[in-house]
């Protein structure tokens, strides 16, 4: 489990002040804790705590649960901590839903092309003949033309640059239809690309920020009580 | 806590919530700063316009307003650092990776879905059904018109749905979901159960017909007034800006956690459908949510309209038969 479950867990180790005890160190972590939908609990040398439903802004908002020992170091005593993720978890699997959503594209778009090509390629003649009657041309209002907005393309250009491009009235444009009806995998692959580096950034980021924050609690000095 | 009264309405009982613009934040910082986002959101849109309008055929493609699209978005990451709203919305590395999801499954398997049920296949569906044609009057317009009228038509059914949303049990579940968002992002509109993602895409505007430009131009007033919605930046807002179109201020006080602050301002772009109706609240919130703001988890996300469905559908069953004197 070890070797891979630094995939949601993060492990550190901070070196106390010389002479600082668990409680003193548990002291000044105490308002990470103090946090909607946390629970935890604590004795001279260990704090564990929960999370629930913790809120966006919570500085610890990406653990759910966790473990912070102090031990007896060889000059000094340390703090050692071991923090889980769910969100760090979800994040790395992430890639993996939507290279499934990929390959699911993938799939539907060969169900389609090995269903009925025959009935469709006559389908879509058909189709094709029907919207060729229908395409009218399409006039600028006269607002548009006094202010020079282009003129939209007519149906007779769009047969031109078909024909031009391949020399085989309409084909070109049969097939951007056949294309335009596949579902296209590219989005589902690029997204799990970004959480991959959403994944990585993540992993790392998280880490150096409760480091830095566990490190700046613990070396502030505490707040002196004020008698009123 | 008191609120205030707004037409007959008490808001901000529940939480504090700031009505009218006198007390709203303004941009904080030096000249340059304030010129640039007193003046970003009129530039911006014009601009859009303009270059939607007067852009050669072969540029005026859907790819190009995709590339803006995105492009526009990474700029709206860049200026929540820059000119943010409220520090408490400021967006974490887990809020980022959230919203992102939501936004991703609307890229691949929920486009996918409404390849098969969405609103154009059933009107699709309706038009052969009845050897309809689509509707050609508007094709004549001048391209604003249109382009104004197809954003109109979708908003106009998109506010009754919203407001439905808010007063219907089975259309509350679904859209609940999207009400436990905490704070405002970029990414936030994304935010939702898929079930209400599906519902909110519904149109009728399938049903008419516009020339081709026409709808590039409605994408730039979508995304040229529309990103806005669940922005954390901070504008100065114009007041002419603030009287016909929805912002931010007025989203936040939708999301309020004030229940009745949260019935208010249903249109997706023109704010002036509720100035018509009532239902418009100018103002802003920053606590935003539902249950004192617990913020929920995807998997919670995804199964609450079902679970709470089944558990309204046990109560409703179990409901004892009402007395009935007899007569």
């Amino acid at each position: 489990m070890r070797f891979f479950d630094w995939i949601w867990h993060i492990r550190g180790t901070l070196a106390l002040a010389p002479g600082m005890s668990g409680k003193e160190a548990f002291d000044r972590l105490d308002p990470l804790f103090d946090a909607q939908g946390t629970s935890y609990e604590r004795n001279a040398e260990t704090l564990t705590f929960t999370k629930k439903d913790q809120a966006a802004q919570d500085r610890m908002s990406i653990f759910d649960g966790g473990i912070m020992w102090v031990e007896t170091g060889e000059t000094q005593p340390v703090l050692r901590y071991a923090l889980k993720s769910r969100a760090l978890l979800a994040c790395f699997l992430a890639p993996l839903v939507f290279l499934a959503f990929a390959q699911f594209a993938v799939a539907v778009n060969m169900l389609h092309d090995g269903g009925s090509n025959a009935d469709r390629s006559s389908e879509r003649s058909a189709d094709v003949a029907e919207e060729e009657d229908e395409e009218q041309v399409v006039e600028l209002h006269p607002i548009d033309k006094f202010l020079g907005a282009p003129e939209p393309k007519q149906p007779d250009d769009e047969e031109e640059d078909a024909s031009d491009a391949s020399g085989r009235e309409g084909t070109e444009e049969e097939a951007e239809e056949e294309e335009d009806r596949k579902h296209s995998p590219t989005p589902a692959y690029v997204f799990a690309g970004i959480f991959a580096v959403i994944y990585l950034v993540g992993r790392l980021l998280e880490d150096r920020l409760i480091k830095r924050r566990f490190r700046r609690l613990l070396e502030e000095e505490p707040v002196a009580a004020t008698a009123d | 806590m008191n609120g205030t009264r707004v037409g007959n309405r008490m808001i901000g009982t529940q939480a504090p919530v700031i009505i009218g613009w006198d007390n709203i934040g303004r941009v904080q910082g030096g000249p340059i700063k304030r010129f640039v986002f007193s003046w970003f959101q009129p530039v911006v849109l014009f601009s859009l316009i303009g270059f939607w309008y007067y852009a050669p055929n072969d540029i005026a493609v859907a790819s190009t307003a995709f590339a803006i699209g995105i492009g526009f978005r990474v700029l709206m990451l860049a200026l929540e650092w820059v000119s943010p709203r409220y520090e408490s919305w400021t967006l974490t590395w887990k809020e980022f990776a959230t919203d992102l999801f939501y936004v991703s499954l609307g890229y691949t398997i929920l486009r996918m879905v409404d390849s098969y049920i969405g609103s154009d296949v059933i009107i699709d569906g309706i038009l052969s059904q009845f050897n309809w044609d689509t509707f050609a009057w508007f094709t004549g317009l001048p391209l604003l018109l249109q382009a104004f009228l197809i954003v109109f038509i979708f908003d106009f059914v998109q506010y009754w749905m919203h407001r439905g949303m808010h007063v219907w049990h089975p259309l509350w579940l679904p859209h609940a979901v999207h009400h436990y968002i905490t704070q405002f992002n970029i990414n936030k509109g994304a935010v939702g159960n898929p079930v209400e993602l599906f519902l909110i895409g519904l149109g009728i505007g399938g049903f008419f017909d516009f020339v081709p430009r026409a709808f590039l131009l409605a994408g730039a007033l979508r995304l040229g007034v529309g990103i806005y919605m669940h922005t954390n930046v901070r504008f100065n807002t114009p007041l002419w800006w603030r009287y016909i179109f929805n912002t931010t201020e007025h989203h936040s006080v939708h999301h309020s956690q004030d229940f009745e602050a949260s019935r208010s301002n249903y249109a997706g772009i023109f704010i002036f459908i509720d100035r018509m109706f009532g239902t418009c609240v100018d103002g802003e919130a920053e606590e935003l949510g539902m249950e004192g703001g617990r913020r929920m988890s995807i998997r919670e996300q995804m199964a609450y309209p079902f679970t709470e469905g089944w558990k309204s559908i046990k109560k409703y069953i179990g409901k004892p038969a009402p007395n009935v004197p007899a007569e």
